[in-house]
């Protein structure tokens, strides 16, 4: 398997603003989230019932899926509320000249 | 590209129904408007208590434990807002509120939450929605459902069954592995308690939680049975949101009891919008949704014509 390497993916600037941002980013759908503490990024689709969470409400650090309210912390993936019980795939971010950029 | 699966709100999202601008500012939540509401709502409680009171020597107390009942089983309403997190907007209260609901009306609060997202994942779904009513064939279904009767031996007999350590297979079906054992330690817990309040009522010989909380509760149910039936049933049997969920116009006390959720398609399109923006939600789905103009009366008016429509078909 070849080596993570930076990738862009989208300007920092059209993010939405302490809010989740949805990416086509090849065969990947990903979810940008502008947080307190920095840009974050996930996989879009909640693992439980494949639901997009780009549809679902952001508040903070947390994630939550629009069909059944289960919540993850973007940080790190982890499941903070039932149903989602799995961590969900996160990816290392970065900014670098006003583009968002993740390790895959 | 792995694709989203379509809900009611990607659906409304990609038809134009709603902008994401829109879903953005019904999402939003506040600790300070719920909990001002739940204060006027403990108002409340604490007003039909004192009718309690003051009618304790009379046979009055017995329409005053009814009017306490109709508040006691709305509990119900606040819980189901608590399991989708759109009472408060810090998460923990939601869980805390949502599980003291649970306790007064016999509800443990992790199990709902897991039956309420098949529901939710499968609504009006024969054989899928484990929360279904099904429509009733005869008028002594319908009033032996309105009794209550059927709710209560289901409900005792799901928390027995949990806090002796069993899951139906529909059960294990929408309870994830990992949350079986918290499943029986709720029931347990729940049961634990409930000994514990009536164990400590013969200690201290004040009998007064059975008047103000269990006979009222009981007397109750039949009218969150008579309100949780405008929700569905009547409605097609399909996934089609717009087809299989009623909303019920119903005046404002209603509404403050049920914490909206009158506004019952509405919900289920966006289960994230808090009931405090279902009105506004209602304004943007109107015409996408099936309304019942009069209430819950209207609504089982419609029951009741399809029941004898059939009977006589």
């Amino acid at each position: 398997m070849a080596e993570p390497v930076w990738r862009d993916v989208i300007a920092r600037d059209v993010l939405e603003q302490n809010w989740v941002t949805r990416v086509d980013f090849g065969q990947r759908m990903l979810a940008i989230y502008d947080t307190p503490s920095g840009i974050f990024a996930s996989l879009a689709l909640c693992n439980h019932g494949g639901a997009d969470l780009c549809d679902g409400y952001f508040d903070g650090h947390v994630i939550e899926c629009p069909l059944h309210q289960g919540a993850f912390d973007v940080r790190d993936g982890r499941p903070v509320g039932a149903p989602a019980t799995r961590p969900m795939k996160t990816f290392e971010t970065r900014v670098e000249n006003g583009i968002v950029q993740i390790r895959a | 590209m792995p694709k989203a699966i379509t809900t009611p709100l990607t659906q409304a999202l990609a038809e134009g129904k709603l902008s994401r601008e829109d879903l953005k500012s019904l999402m939003q939540r506040s600790n300070s408007k719920s909990l001002l509401r739940l204060a006027l709502w403990l108002l409340m409680l604490a007003t039909t208590s004192t009718l309690i009171t003051l009618a304790w020597d009379s046979w009055l107390i017995w329409p005053a434990m009814f009017v306490q009942g109709i508040i006691l089983v709305h509990f119900f309403s606040l819980q189901h807002e608590c399991v989708h997190y759109t009472v408060f907007r810090t998460r923990r209260l939601n869980d805390i509120v949502g599980q003291i609901c649970g306790l007064i009306i016999i509800l443990p609060h992790r199990f709902f939450r897991y039956e309420h997202c098949d529901h939710h994942t499968y609504t009006q779904v024969t054989g899928e929605d484990p929360e279904m009513i099904p429509m009733p064939k005869t008028l002594r279904e319908y009033l032996l459902y309105l009794s209550a009767l059927p709710y209560w031996r289901a409900k005792f007999t799901e928390l027995f069954r949990h806090a002796s350590g069993r899951l139906s297979e529909t059960e294990k079906g929408f309870i994830p592995k990992v949350e079986h054992a918290a499943v029986y330690r709720d029931a347990r817990l729940m049961l634990t308690l409930y000994v514990g309040i009536f164990a400590a009522m013969a200690i201290i010989g004040w009998w007064g939680l059975i008047w103000y909380w269990i006979i009222p509760l009981f007397l109750g149910e039949p009218v969150m049975r008579f309100v949780r039936m405008t929700e569905h049933v009547g409605r097609p049997t399909v996934p089609q949101m717009h087809e299989n969920t009623r909303t019920n116009m119903v005046s404002a006390p209603w509404r403050f009891l049920c914490w909206n959720m009158n506004y019952h398609a509405e919900h289920h399109y966006v289960a994230s919008v808090p009931y405090h923006a279902l009105p506004a939600l209602h304004e943007k789905l109107k015409d996408h949704i099936h309304v019942e103009p009069d209430g819950y009366i209207g609504a089982h008016r419609d029951i009741l014509r399809q029941l004898f429509a059939r009977k006589h078909g």
